[in-house]
């Protein structure tokens, strides 16, 4: 509704208190009238005239109040009275223009991913700054701020013309997948998982794929829903971390991983993607189902999931991964020998990752004195409590092996 | 909406090749569309001049606040449909595909004439009459104070004098945008082109009889007690005509100051 309103005022103040205004009008008409045969007409009728009424008292009599009138009057329920209205709204449209003028890349990226959960997400400011660990103050100046760029910069509300239309999906992504992140690896606290924020991140998600399934957009959700299905696995009772290879598959979620599954079926060969062109989210979503397909660790293909490595831009945590997976197809040997080459390039320092995999490998090579020095730089460095615990167990159990190593 | 490009090297500059400086073809395009409102090329950085006046005495330096190469090097008026619109515009200049051009909107006023245009109307049958200079205004959190005062009755003064063409005021620094385009991928990201603690509010366009004169009228701007005014001379050239053999004539005087030279208090 926030989005319609948006459209027809131009003016997103207006358009949230008018949407919170027709909720109140709401409690007490629906209490005293009962509820009408189409709530979510009357509200956003009543909500449109509660903005009208606004931008009349303020006398603003712009291009785009007129045309608005204009477009009721056409249509023939201009009136005052919502319950007369039965009119299916242009929801669709208005969400997915509201999608792409929240995650404008003119707009900082911290506040992209708080204008997307604020504005389409529907979560209140409190919540979107207890998300991300920010005070509400905070939180509320960096919406009001984005929301100024968007009036003072003419930052367009429609959906992207064709030929802009693949980078600027491409932004709307990478804010969902943020999201998402956030949700799955939280970057700070004491919690290791924000579901809360991953559960959000996939809504939405959907909410963008049934707008316009693109290709990549689809692969995105499977990727999301692939490592969600893990989640119930991956903390255990005292909510500290369980890595993939002990995790208890009965626990993960079945429905999730066949839906997961069925959307990156169903991705393959869509129109949005160029052909030959696999794009990041789906190579990701697919060693993603590389593991969910594995009955048992021991059973994981790594050699199909180096193979997907190998496709995907080398960043330094693709390195790391692609790494990580040579160690597990080719031996932990082979494996160290790039993560020193990754160390010795200075690019993932001050990341706990790095030393963390180091360790992994060298435990699994026998070399004890190193994989404890490792584990000891890994804690000095994770950002959360239950991944610093994960790693001093890991390090206890290793201790006495390393007195025994002369 | 009207925006204004400002085109700097920024953070990432691409070596410069004037075979690939396809300017002529932005301006026809430009102007084809009735996006483009005027625009100027400007002197490197050495050649611009920094105005402030502090206890009432006039300092004029050589070079702005930034390093001089990394100073504006060019802008255009646009008059664009919404920010994508001028994003799209800004793109395809040269000055993003070797540099960075930053989107500034203008300020709205709300008192404007109806019609009112930055650039006013047929401003491009104008003969030059003088030397035009580029006044940028500018915020300096370390300006005087009480060094607010009457833009209009500066405005109105230069403009019966003949030396002010045109000029407003931009909105803030955080309501730019940066554009790029690198292989044809175009990069967007917010922010202006420097992190600098002064940052330009707003410019004029003068033409004056030579540098003291500029400085002259630069002083009088209230913004020369509150913050500091950096003079930056235009630097003409055909945009229709041959690029290369442009670059080959200016290579000699690319890397020095050719304006007078400046220093110290007045």
């Amino acid at each position: 509704m926030v989005a319609t309103l948006i459209r027809v005022t131009g003016d997103w103040d207006v358009a949230e208190d008018a949407a919170s205004g027709a909720f109140e009008r709401a409690l007490t008409t629906w209490a005293r009238d009962g509820v009408p045969r189409t709530p979510g007409a009357w509200l956003t009728t009543t909500a449109r005239n509660l903005a009208l009424d606004r931008l009349r008292r303020h006398g603003v009599e712009t291009g785009k109040l007129r045309d608005w009138s204009m477009m009721e009057d056409a249509r023939g329920h201009a009136g005052d009275d919502p319950a007369e209205l039965t009119v299916a709204d242009p929801e669709w449209d208005d969400r997915l223009r509201l999608v792409f003028t929240c995650a404008h890349p003119a707009l900082p990226l911290e506040s992209r991913v708080a204008l997307t959960l604020r504005t389409v997400g529907g979560l209140t400011t409190p919540e979107v700054a207890r998300a991300f660990l920010v005070s509400e103050p905070t939180m509320a100046q960096r919406i009001v701020r984005a929301k100024a760029k968007i009036a003072h910069a003419g930052i367009p509300y429609r959906v992207p013309p064709p030929e802009a239309l693949p980078e600027r999906l491409d932004a709307v992504l990478a804010v969902l997948y943020l999201i998402y992140n956030e949700g799955y690896a939280a970057s700070s606290g004491e919690a290791l998982q924000r579901l809360d924020l991953a559960a959000e991140a996939i809504r939405l998600t959907r909410l963008l794929v049934g707008l316009l399934p693109d290709d990549e957009a689809r692969a995105l959700l499977a990727l999301m829903l692939l490592q969600h299905a893990r989640s119930t696995a991956r903390t255990d009772a005292a909510g500290d971390l369980v890595p993939l290879e002990e995790q208890d598959r009965t626990r993960w979620n079945g429905p999730e991983i066949a839906e997961g599954l069925a959307v990156l079926a169903g991705a393959t060969g869509l129109a949005g993607t160029a052909p030959g062109r696999r794009g990041p989210y789906r190579v990701q979503a697919e060693i993603q189902a590389v593991h969910a397909l594995a009955p048992t660790a021991a059973d994981t293909d790594w050699r199909a999931i180096l193979a997907r490595y190998d496709e995907l831009p080398a960043t330094p945590v693709v390195e790391l991964n692609r790494a990580v997976a040579v160690g597990m197809a080719d031996g932990p040997g082979a494996g160290l020998a790039l993560l020193d080459a990754l160390a010795t390039s200075g690019e993932l320092d001050g990341h706990h990752l790095l030393p963390a995999a180091r360790a992994d490998l060298s435990r699994r090579d026998g070399r004890v004195g190193d994989a404890v020095r490792f584990y000891r730089e890994a804690i000095g460095l994770a950002p959360t409590g239950p991944e610093r615990r994960y790693l001093e167990r890991r390090l206890a159990s290793l201790a006495g092996a390393a007195e025994s190593t002369p | 909406m009207e925006y204004v490009l400002l085109y700097t090297e920024g953070t990432d500059p691409q070596p410069y090749d004037p075979a690939e400086d396809h300017i002529g073809e932005w301006v026809a395009d430009t102007i084809e569309r009735g996006i483009s409102e005027w625009g100027e090329r400007l002197r490197p950085g050495q050649d611009a001049t920094t105005v402030k006046v502090r206890d009432g005495k006039v300092l004029a330096t050589e070079g702005p606040y930034t390093e001089a190469r990394e100073w504006v090097g060019g802008f255009d008026v646009i008059n664009a449909a919404d920010l994508d619109e001028a994003i799209e515009v800004a793109a395809k200049h040269p000055a993003a595909i070797f540099g960075t051009a930053e989107v500034r909107p203008f300020v709205v006023w709300p008192d404007a004439a109806p019609g009112y245009t930055v650039v006013p109307e047929g401003f491009h049958l104008r003969e030059a009459k003088g030397q035009r200079y580029v006044l940028f205004v500018c915020v300096d959190p370390d300006g005087e104070k009480d060094g607010e005062g009457d833009v209009e009755a500066w405005v109105e003064e230069m403009d019966g004098r003949g030396v002010r063409l045109f000029g407003d005021v931009l909105r803030p620094p955080a309501d730019a945008t940066l554009v790029r385009n690198r292989g044809g991928k175009v990069l967007v990201t917010d922010g202006p082109f420097s992190e600098a603690k002064e940052w330009i509010a707003g410019f004029d366009l003068l033409e004056v009889s030579g540098l003291d004169e500029a400085i002259e009228v630069a002083a009088k701007h209230p913004m020369a007690r509150g913050g500091q005014l950096v003079l930056t001379p235009v630097w003409p050239f055909d945009p229709m005509g041959d690029q290369v053999a442009r670059a080959e004539g200016e290579a000699s005087d690319r890397d020095r100051r050719t304006e007078p030279a400046v220093g110290g208090t007045r």
